[in-house]
């Protein structure tokens, strides 16, 4: 599943997917902090208003704690309780007591589970630490129970003092738990913030990457259509911004207007090289086939002249035959050369191996060695043009070898290519008609048509594939062939 | 003109007689009402429309502080405890004025009171816990607790782990219902007055003694006070249940009305005042000085 991984997919996704991710980052980091610093001030004041009220009760106690007048001590408790909260509403009072030196409770908010005049018993170990250091402190604290929990206090201790004398001290724990409902309301409205911050961020961020990335989306498309080779119908990338992008774009304008202008250019030479062709082709037939044409009129004319004479018959007739012979085998290769395109017909690459039975059939008595490779799997079929590309290269080369040459067959596949080799140890092609070689009616034969290698190079380009030859004088030549054929397998 | 500046003096004169009049004073503490001050302007209004004086209620915190006043002649007329009033005074100094009728007599009872979820189910019960008083001066706050203690031979010191003093009944209920005491002593009156206005207080007590019946706290005048002004508070108390306006009042008190009750009806209080100062002479010396 190529959409799922994330290295394909497009630049405009993957350019605002970060710029949300950095957005909401950056937010949710900012809103963290908001929240952590609101919490801890929510608690500071709390300890703050905890000690403010342990302060209120350790005042207004002494004289009732030396009477042991437990009712008012209570009471002073109770009302400082109730007076929280009923006025502010902020801040439940959890728990207050009063206790004297030894730890005993003078008064507690809830007396039922704390008797008076008893020792003060902690519930848990967490609660003896509390109660150890509330004990031993002699000046004003605040104990907390820390974190960020629904079920956290402030507590402020007082000692009580009167005449300097220590006479015990007050505990008021305070409950965060409305706090926390403050703290988790101002979270959520963060929270709801940076959302929102992310939502516009991630529009904000498409909408800057979309128009960033479109120049190069328009620029990928344009390289891809050069690709395929259509560059004329190419609409130059519009430009908005003289940034990079903006550079890049005019300059891939200006290179997209040159290559459309030079395949243009191409194109019109393509076309005058085929005139060219043309009137090379014509040009060629019309003197191939004139030059036999005016000896055979000539031997028609004077048979018509004598036609009782049985030795001119005898001398003219075979002359006839072969410039006939000659120009149906210029008009055959013509055919061959011309209507290539239509054959479509394939066969089994093992009947290539026939051919080897043909070359030796026109070596006939002459020292000539053959030496036939064919690596190719036996199963492939290919089309039936190749027969005729190895045998015309094959007589080609048979027929410039001397005695004792020696020619050389080599077929093999390549991926999907067929790979054809024939070379020779002859006298090699002279450098000056190299680039003439596959050139209609251009012979160094004496009675060569010169349309031998121009039927090969009309076939390998039909197929798409790649000619070349290799040639050195006085060491031989080398025809290289490759096609890309192989997928063409018969069922 | 100088005819009607002198009709005008004359018709002033009676007006301006009554405003400069020394107020009547009349005691009063928590422990027998609670402190309603609007209801007291009522009544305040009512007595002093009905005497033609301005009638001033004179609150302090224990019975002890109303019985000074009255000793110092700080107030004429005073609503005290039956336990206050039959103790001796050499010379005496109050002499009784009209009791108030509770539910067609003048008695009330103490009810010995417990947290609603309290095992306890006698007094015996709440030995070595802690127990709440109204006011070392009240007859059901103290006194009838501290013979039923004398009965079993102890004290409240050794009978009770601890002790406090709340010199208010309702604050007795109070402390009781939200165990601050294991058990408390209030008065009939006080308690049942709650049960009306206050039951989420009362609800959480359960009484677990109800004592015989005493004399119902009485209202006393103080020994020199102006005959005249001493049988015009009398009678206007004793007749407030003959006109609306003290009906009305009367209802709020949740009094019959108030009548005249011979010295006797104290007895029983005196009895138990007796017993007391006989087993431990120190208590004797808590209501006097």
């Amino acid at each position: 599943m190529p959409i799922l991984s994330p290295k394909s997919w497009p630049l405009a996704i993957k350019l605002s997917l970060t710029i949300t991710a950095v957005v909401a980052a950056v937010g949710f980091m900012i809103g963290a902090v908001i929240v952590a610093q609101d919490w801890k001030r929510f608690q500071d004041e709390l300890g703050a208003k905890a000690l403010l009220l342990s302060e209120f009760v350790a005042i207004t106690t002494p004289k009732a704690m030396l009477r042991k007048d437990y009712w008012q001590l209570y009471l002073s408790l109770k009302n400082m309780a109730s007076r929280r909260s009923d006025t502010t509403g902020g801040h439940e009072v959890i728990t207050a007591m009063i206790l004297d030196t030894e730890g005993k409770v003078m008064a507690h908010l809830h007396p039922a589970e704390n008797k008076m005049d008893l020792p003060f018993s902690p519930v848990n170990r967490i609660e003896e630490e509390l109660f150890q250091q509330a004990m031993s402190t002699r000046s004003t604290i605040v104990l907390s129970s820390g974190g960020f929990s629904k079920t956290g206090f402030q507590e402020g201790v007082v000692p009580i003092f009167s005449d300097q004398k220590y006479m015990g001290v007050v505990r008021v724990r305070l409950s965060v738990a409305q706090l926390y409902e403050k703290a988790k309301d101002s979270a959520m409205i963060v929270l709801a913030l940076v959302f929102c911050f992310v939502i516009i961020g991630s529009g904000l961020g498409t909408i800057v990457s979309r128009r960033m990335v479109k120049p190069l989306t328009a620029v990928t498309q344009g390289l891809e259509a050069v690709g395929r080779g259509e560059m004329t119908d190419f609409t130059p990338i519009p430009i908005n911004e003289r940034d990079e992008i903006g550079r890049l774009s005019v300059t891939f304008n200006q290179i997209m207007a040159e290559l459309a202008e030079k395949k243009m250019l191409e194109e019109e030479i393509a076309m005058s090289e085929k005139l060219v062709a043309l009137g090379r082709i014509t040009a060629g037939v019309a003197h191939e086939v004139n030059n036999p044409l005016a000896g055979l009129l000539n031997c028609i004319d004077t048979l018509r002249k004598h036609p009782d004479d049985k030795k001119l018959i005898d001398r003219y007739l075979p002359v006839i035959d072969q410039g006939l012979h000659r120009i149906k085998d210029i008009v055959h290769s013509l055919l061959v050369g011309l209507k290539i395109e239509e054959s479509h017909e394939t066969m089994s690459i093992q009947h290539i191996d026939k051919l080897h039975d043909l070359i030796k059939a026109e070596i006939g008595e002459r020292n000539i060695d053959i030496i036939w490779e064919n690596r190719t799997n036996k199963d492939l079929h290919i089309p039936g043009k190749i027969e005729q590309i190895v045998c015309n290269l094959l007589k080609n080369a048979v027929e410039i070898l001397p005695q004792g040459g020696r020619v050389v067959f080599c077929m093999h596949q390549n991926g999907p290519q067929l790979v054809i080799e024939v070379s020779d140890n002859g006298p090699g092609i002279p450098s000056n008609i190299r680039n003439q070689l596959f050139d209609p009616f251009f012979t160094t034969k004496t009675n060569g048509t010169g349309l031998g290698l121009w039927v090969v190079y009309r076939l390998v380009q039909s197929m798409e594939g790649i000619i070349e030859v290799m040639s050195d004088e006085d060491q031989g030549t080398t025809f290289h062939v490759s096609v890309p054929v192989i997928t063409m397998k018969a069922a | 003109m100088r005819l009607i500046c002198l009709l005008l003096l004359f018709w002033v004169y009676p007006v301006f007689a009554t405003e400069t009049e020394p107020p009547i004073r009349f005691g009063l503490t928590a422990v027998v009402l609670t402190e309603n001050l609007r209801f007291l302007d009522q009544w305040s209004q009512y007595l002093a429309q009905k005497m033609n004086r301005k009638v001033e209620f004179v609150l302090r915190k224990s019975y002890q502080d109303v019985m000074d006043l009255l000793d110092s002649g700080g107030i004429e007329f005073a609503w005290i405890c039956g336990y206050p009033y039959v103790q001796i005074r050499k010379p005496e100094s109050l002499q009784l004025l009209t009791v108030p009728i509770y539910r067609g007599a003048p008695r009330y009872h103490s009810y010995i009171i417990v947290h609603h979820n309290s095992p306890h189910q006698h007094f015996s019960d709440l030995k070595g816990n802690i127990f709440a008083f109204s006011d070392p001066d009240s007859n059901s706050g103290f006194l009838y607790p501290l013979t039923l203690m004398m009965d079993k031979g102890e004290k409240p010191e050794t009978f009770f782990r601890q002790t406090f003093f709340t010199f208010n009944h309702a604050e007795t209920v109070q402390a009781v219902s939200e165990q601050v005491a294991d058990g408390g002593a209030v008065d009939s009156y006080i308690w049942e007055y709650l049960a009306i206005f206050r039951p989420d207080i009362t609800e959480k007590t359960r009484i677990i003694k109800t004592s015989p019946s005493f004399g119902f706290p009485p209202i006393v005048s103080r020994v020199g006070v102006n005959h005249t002004t001493v049988s015009l508070m009398k009678s206007t108390l004793e007749n407030m249940d003959e006109d609306s306006a003290g009906k009305e009042l009367l209802e709020r008190l949740k009094l019959d009305g108030f009548g005249h009750f011979s010295d006797s009806l104290f007895n029983e209080i005196r009895a138990m005042a007796h017993k007391t100062q006989r087993a431990d002479p120190i208590y004797s010396m808590l209501p006097t000085d």
